[in-house]
């Protein structure tokens, strides 16, 4: 099946783990749920258990105790799953970059679908890169000035 | 800090003392430290036991424990050899240092003789390499620690 | 037996995952409102914590060391990413301490602006706090109408400083920009605003059963804790201690605009939602005088590549309590050693003690009511002392518990 008659068939369950983040990221998702952005109307649900998750969003540097954490995490998930990067830190180690403790990006540890860079990344460029993962976002290409504005520049290739 | 406190402290536990802006710095001996953490806080001002920093200056390592009083600071000094970086745990005296004490053994390798965290790390992972040196000392290399835990 | 799934002997419990000491694997969920992933391990006798082991190191990134090898400005934006709640305070508490090795002063403007972030991101804080206490007692409405406003101040942020979270806006000798123009009366309005939202929350959880019956007499310490633990912040000042670092060594503009130091002398997580409440109030009160009668003039001055040698200690009031640094110049453009020393290990002592003598139920509000930068509920090991039985529990198990246990009519 597809992914996107797959995910229009249901609606995607997000799982969020924090994999030794300052938080910030893992705030602005938070917040993604809030009434400002409120995600769950486009269907995205959070879900407190990987075993009922298909996508993965992980935030935060990987460090030498959080990877086996997050590797367990990833097992779990049944397949279909998808994998989520948010955040400089997630991509490539972030400022903490060659730390003694840290991975620099967590594709080092488990494959990745989609990043989403930014540190951090404001709530509705999570979501749009989410939805654009699952093909649920517009069929309309944004117009360039404000897709560089909210993915990072880069993102319309 | 007023100088018959000062002075006080200085002759009951054999130590020197300089002002250093907002702190008052009195360096004591290592086997003095017990002492001078109880003197301090039985000075009801003093209970505040802010942390306990740790630095590697090369043959010894040097360990200042802050206490704020509500003014100022109040730092006692000591330092241990690195060649044998042992020192009397204050944790009877000062419940409140169990952490910062078992934080200088994870990332400077002294050992507090009597702490209860003994044994245990506190940040570190526990497949920290043995062979490698503790991340903040001079010797330690980040991208050698890197490659011994694997995380590339 | 009871039909509490955290009853190993319950038939709700079979479904749980139960390991032998010897291969006690910490697993769980981190919970998209907890933050970081911490383990604590909860010795019980019977239905009551007995002892609480907690294991951090988590996120622990290496961060001391990494200071080493970047320069004097380099580390205010690898500082501020230690935590994304409270990073305008790390930055501030670095760069004043640095600047104690100066010669130069401050300029007034720049106080004053500082002051007025350090206090906006009090007021986020807290609020962010309040949501997640809303969360964890099964209050969702009270998380999600807490956030709403917390977004205000994150509009703020963004308008003055560029961003929403780690702001970057400090640096050596002032602040980056001046505040934009025509600041003023959005930001007064903006804390009118929240302070009537104050009065409106404080009613609430003083009044809303279940969060009274959850908070109320629990978690409770007292004097003689703090004085032994010494713990900072709103858990210190609960006690009725009244210390706080802004009034006992003002740094920024705080010498002149004093913060009135709110206590409780009730000790507990009650005591605790309404201190921050009023701190968020006292909060506003600041920023507003501050933006009326901010002074005019430069922002900053040259910003030194070289910061003379000796050592350093300062200490701001972050939102969680008294945040140190220690820094060691040897005259180069790279520190020697930056040493930091944050609330939440401060506390985190003082929250173990508060765990004692209750219930798997009350871990959440406790764990949530220290204000811990850490997400501690996420990976739980219970430890049952007379079986020596031992299992481990996900925070989502243990807040959906804490909700059940304390519905209305429930035979405890």
């Amino acid at each position: 099946m597809g992914l996107l008659s797959w995910s229009r068939k249901k609606s995607p369950w997000i799982f969020h783990v924090n994999a030794a983040s300052c938080n910030g990221c893992d705030i602005e998702l938070v917040a993604s749920l809030t009434p400002r952005f409120d995600v769950e109307r486009l269907g995205v649900q959070l879900v407190p258990s990987p075993r009922h998750a298909d996508v993965l969003v992980v935030t935060g540097t990987a460090n030498a105790l959080m990877r086996e954490r997050l590797k367990t995490i990833y097992e779990q998930m049944p397949e279909p799953k998808y994998v989520v990067a948010v955040g400089a830190c997630a991509l490539g180690g972030g400022v903490y970059q060659e730390c003694y403790n840290v991975t620099n990006g967590i594709d080092k540890v488990i494959p990745v679908d989609l990043y989403i860079p930014g540190c951090p990344p404001r709530p509705e460029a999570i979501m749009y890169g989410i939805l654009k993962l699952l093909g649920i976002a517009p069929e309309k290409e944004l117009e360039p000035a404000l897709e560089e504005e909210i993915v990072g520049a880069g993102a319309s290739k | 800090m007023e100088p018959e406190r000062v002075s006080r402290l200085t002759t009951a536990l054999e130590a020197t003392a300089t002002q250093q802006r907002n702190s008052t710095l009195l360096a004591v001996k290592p086997e003095r430290i017990i002492e001078a953490c109880k003197m301090v806080v039985e000075d009801r001002e003093f209970y505040h036991l802010t942390t306990i920093t740790a630095i590697d200056e090369g043959q010894v390592i040097s360990l200042f424990y802050h206490f704020w009083r509500g003014t100022e600071f109040l730092t006692v000094k000591t330092a241990v050899p690195k060649s044998d970086p042992r020192l009397q745990s204050v944790t009877e005296a000062l419940p409140a240092a169990l952490f910062y004490e078992a934080e200088i053994a994870d990332l400077l390798g002294v050992v507090f003789v009597g702490s209860p965290m003994t044994g245990r790390k506190l940040l570190l992972p526990d497949n920290y390499p043995t062979d490698a040196p503790s991340p903040l000392r001079k010797e330690s290399n980040p991208a050698q620690i890197r490659k011994m835990m694997g995380l590339d | 037996m009871t039909d509490s799934p955290l009853d190993p002997k319950s038939e709700a419990s079979a479904g749980l995952m139960q390991y032998s000491p010897e291969n006690l694997v910490p697993f769980g969920p981190v919970h998209p409102s907890l933050k970081e992933p911490e383990y604590f391990k909860l010795y019980l006798e019977g239905e009551k914590i007995v002892q609480v082991v907690p294991r951090i190191g988590y996120v622990h990134r290496g961060i001391e060391r990494a200071a080493q090898d970047r320069t004097w400005v380099q580390n205010i934006y690898l500082f501020e990413r230690i935590c994304g709640i409270c990073s305008f305070a790390h930055s501030m508490a670095y760069t004043q301490t640095a600047e104690r090795l100066t010669a130069f002063e401050v300029p007034r403007r720049a106080r004053y602006i500082r002051l007025i972030i350090a206090e906006l991101e009090r007021i986020h804080s807290h609020l962010l706090w309040l949501g997640l206490v809303g969360y964890w007692t099964g209050f969702d409405t009270l998380f999600m109408w807490v956030w709403k406003d917390r977004e205000h101040i994150l509009d703020l942020f963004e308008t003055i400083t560029g961003n929403r979270v780690h702001k970057s806006f400090i640096t050596i000798s002032g602040v980056r920009n001046d505040l934009p123009e025509n600041i003023i009366e959005p930001l007064k309005k903006e804390m009118k605003y929240l302070t009537g939202r104050v009065d409106y929350y404080s009613d609430l959880v003083s009044t809303e059963e279940t969060l009274v019956a959850r908070t109320r007499g629990v978690g409770r310490i007292d004097q003689d804790v703090a004085r032994r633990l010494c713990p900072v912040g709103p858990l210190l000042r609960c006690t009725g201690i009244a210390r706080d670092i802004r009034k006992e060594d003002p740094y920024a503009a705080y010498d002149e605009l004093v913060p009135d130091v709110k206590t409780s002398n009730q000790g507990d997580i009650a005591s605790l939602l309404l201190l921050r409440l009023e701190e968020i109030r006292e909060s506003c009160r600041l920023v507003t005088d501050a933006i009326e009668k901010i002074p005019a003039g430069n922002v900053k001055l040259a910003v030194p590549r070289v910061i003379p040698a000796g050592d350093s200690v300062g200490h701001i009031e972050a939102p969680r309590g008294e945040l140190f640094y220690f820094v060691r110049s040897a005259g180069g453009m790279k520190p020697e050693r930056v040493k930091i020393r944050t609330c939440t290990m401060a506390n985190i002592l003082t929250a173990t003690e508060m765990l004692k003598g209750h219930t798997l139920a009350d871990v959440p509000v406790v764990l949530t009511g220290m204000d811990p930068c850490f997400g501690c509920m996420d990976r739980i090991a219970v430890v049952d002392v007379a079986k020596g039985k031992e299992w481990s529990v996900r925070g989502e198990e243990l807040r959906l518990h804490g909700i059940n246990w304390y519905k209305p009519g429930r035979q405890t």
